[in-house]
């Protein structure tokens, strides 16, 4: 499909067609009422020498007096515009015939046509006629047929005039209404310009740009409102991102920092073969945090830009959960934690997405909660949504930390980040995973223990899990 | 003896892969393009071939592709450094039989080669397995150390059988946790130590001779000590 027409031509060319179609309406309408007017002048003259032939002959004896009868009709004609007359009796020989063309050329009507008033149009070779043809009853030689006749050739000119000057018309007023149809146009987008203008002002440097939503045409509230809402968007997407860029930064700067000076000062002088094996073991261990850090950073850049592709299957939480446990158990134990699972729940989405998330959850809540308590899971169904709660015993988090336990690379405690806590990426991961299946997961936190909330749809819309499984 | 083929354009890449696996005690040919990798494996026979997917001139997949074409069944390994989906689907499709992505434990390389080099010789199923003077029943599913009975969870009988089945092989902690738990993903938790530690609990704390031993850096291993040293 290309390109939609312009707007501006697009209304222009309706405005136009507006017109047209109006003045096309109005010229009709005009030219029709003066033909009907002066149809019926015509009928009303013709209908007048009828009255006035019909009146002649009615007194008509079966001899008539023809001259006196000519002389008769000469007088009815004279007080008009040139008529014609033809009268003619029953075996069709003409009685009177006025000076012009033969009026007997015109054909007749059939005779049951005769009552009513026949008015038709003839034209001989020179001129345009309107004719009335009647039949008048005689004593003798009757009944009469008379035709009249008069010349319309003045009115056929006037209408013609008439009909070009308002074509004319017509066409210059279409062409009028387009152009100024067109400066309308232009004048009404001028609103539209402005923002334009405004938008392709906003660079990357100036994301909090934002439109006045009150200074623009009420039409274009609703497009000033999304494209702030865009911006928004996009403004805490790129600061995440460039947050994102300075955090991963700065978490490899540490490690590298502790390679690159180990490794330095351990070939700063000769050593023996022990020594160097533990540098070795200490290196193996930074590298394997790296590593692990650099395969988050990955999971999480490809969920943001929806590239993880969940399978969706159906998963029973509940044996999902009794997994992670039997995994987790040995290590909670020597934590003195114990782990309780409650309630029952299946769910469609991918198990090995859901099994990580879980799992980070589960060590997460294991690490943080203090001897001999126990981290409760409980597993229910509301309405269209399946809840996972995960809940321990702890020290609170601050409200003003407990919005950012998601955030990439954040620890409640900046100084415990080497304690093999992980690179704080845990929950932005189960944060990720959760939001790839359409869900959402809230924390709460106070004195009896913190909280984690999963709110996950039942059936899961396969579409809104992201289809795009591409290459990062 | 088994022998292997490494392409790996990366220089350092490849000669550390190669000391480490030729240390470990395969003969291994290492090949630094595509284009010698190619004439290599069409040309010699080996027991398995690592294969990098990204390399200048001719890549991994039209090797692999041409091994195939050829009827060559040999196992494939590829290494991959991106981790996508589409890569690891072709590859599986095109026939390699396992991949990698970078960057990778050695030990974990180390395990998935044996782990394939077993799968294309011996498909045997054994009813029992032992080291020194443990004995795994596998059918009646009983621990004995010496004529002492011993008494595992499920997880621990599963643990110890791997470590049995692949004694004398380190076995990183994340193959560990992927093969008896099926978590296939690391996790920041010293979940495996703590279970190996309850395992030696059980098996090693009576006894003089301890058999499972931390590999520092790299995993654990199930082995009968040189008992002359």
């Amino acid at each position: 499909m290309g390109r939609p027409t312009s707007l501006t031509l697009r209304l222009t060319l309706l405005f136009g067609a507006v017109a047209t179609v109006v003045l096309l309406a109005f010229g009709w309408i005009i030219e029709r009422s003066i033909e009907e007017h002066f149809a019926v002048a015509d009928f009303k003259e013709l209908k007048e020498i009828g009255q006035a032939v019909e009146q002649s002959l009615s007194p008509l004896q079966a001899k008539p007096d023809l001259s006196h009868l000519k002389q008769r009709f000469d007088d009815i004609l004279v007080g008009h515009h040139g008529p014609l007359l033809h009268v003619s009796d029953a075996s069709g020989k003409s009685l009177y015939r006025s000076p012009g063309p033969d009026l007997s050329l015109i054909p007749l009507p059939s005779p049951d046509q005769f009552s009513q008033d026949n008015i038709q149009q003839w034209s001989d070779t020179k001129h345009n006629y309107r004719v009335l043809i009647q039949q008048v009853a005689g004593q003798s030689n009757g009944p009469y047929t008379v035709i009249i006749a008069v010349a319309i050739d003045f009115h056929l000119h006037f209408l013609k005039e008439f009909h070009r000057t308002l074509w004319l018309m017509v066409v210059c007023g279409i062409a009028v209404m387009g152009v100024m149809g067109w400066i309308a146009v232009r004048q009404g987008h001028r609103p539209l310009h402005r923002i334009v203008e405004k938008i392709s002002q906003t660079s990357a440097d100036e994301l909090n740009n934002r439109l006045d939503p009150n200074t623009v045409p009420i039409e274009l509230t609703e497009l000033a409102l999304s494209f702030n809402e865009l911006l928004q968007r996009m403004e805490e997407a790129f600061t995440r991102l460039s947050n994102f860029s300075a955090d991963i930064a700065h978490e490899l700067r540490t490690p590298v920092t502790n390679l690159m000076t180990q490794t330095q000062v351990a070939l700063s002088q000769a050593r023996d073969a022990n020594e160097y094996q533990e540098i070795l073991y200490s290196n193996v261990e930074e590298y394997e945090r790296m590593a692990q850090m650099i395969g988050d950073m990955l999971f999480l850049a490809k969920a943001d830009n929806g590239l993880n592709p969940p399978n969706t299957e159906y998963i029973d939480l509940k044996s999902e959960i009794r997994n992670l446990f039997d995994y987790y158990e040995a290590w909670a134990e020597e934590c003195h934690v114990s782990l309780t699972l409650d309630g029952d729940a299946y769910v469609q989405g991918d198990r090995l997405m859901l099994r990580r998330a879980l799992s980070n959850l589960l060590s997460n809540a294991v690490r943080h909660t203090p001897a001999n308590s126990s981290v409760a899971v409980e597993l229910s169904h509301a309405e269209s949504d399946v809840l996972i709660m995960l809940q321990n015993p702890g020290t609170p988090i601050p409200a003003e930390h407990l919005s950012k336990v998601f955030d990439r690379f954040y620890r409640t405690d900046p100084s415990r980040q080497r304690s093999g806590e992980g690179a704080g990426l845990g929950l932005a991961i189960v944060k990720s995973i959760v939001e790839a299946h359409s869900g959402t997961i809230v924390a709460t936190s106070d004195e009896t223990g913190t909280q984690f909330r999963i709110s996950l749809p039942t059936l899961a819309d396969p579409t809104r899990l992201h289809p795009n499984p591409d290459i990062l | 003896m088994m022998k292997l083929l490494i392409v790996e354009d990366e220089e350092k890449t490849g000669e550390y892969l190669k000391q480490g696996l030729t240390e470990a005690g395969f003969v291994v040919d290492y090949a630094q393009n595509g284009l010698d990798g190619h004439h290599l494996a069409m040309t010699d026979n080996y027991d398995l071939i690592i294969l990098d997917i990204m390399l200048p001139d001719v890549d991994g997949w039209r090797i692999l592709k041409s091994l195939r074409e050829a009827g060559k069944e040999v196992p494939v390994l590829f290494l991959t450094a991106r981790d996508s989906v589409d890569d690891r689907v072709k590859g599986l499709e095109l026939g390699a039989d396992d991949y990698l992505v970078k960057p990778f434990a050695f030990a974990e390389l180390l395990a998935r080669v044996r782990t394939l080099l077993r799968r294309s010789t011996n498909p045997v199923t054994e009813l029992s397995l032992s080291v020194a003077d443990l004995k795994l029943d596998l059918a009646r599913r009983r621990i004995t150390r010496g004529d002492q009975r011993i008494q595992l969870t499920a997880k621990e009988f599963a643990l110890l059988e791997l470590l049995v089945r692949r004694q004398g092989e380190v076995l990183p902690r994340s193959l560990i946790a992927s093969q008896v738990w099926d978590m296939n993903f690391d996790s920041d938790t010293n979940v495996i130590d703590v279970a190996i530690r309850r395992l030696r609990g059980k098996i090693d704390d009576d006894f003089d001779l301890k058999l499972i031993q931390t590999v520092r850096g790299m995993g654990y291993m199930i082995d009968t000590p040189d008992v002359n040293t």
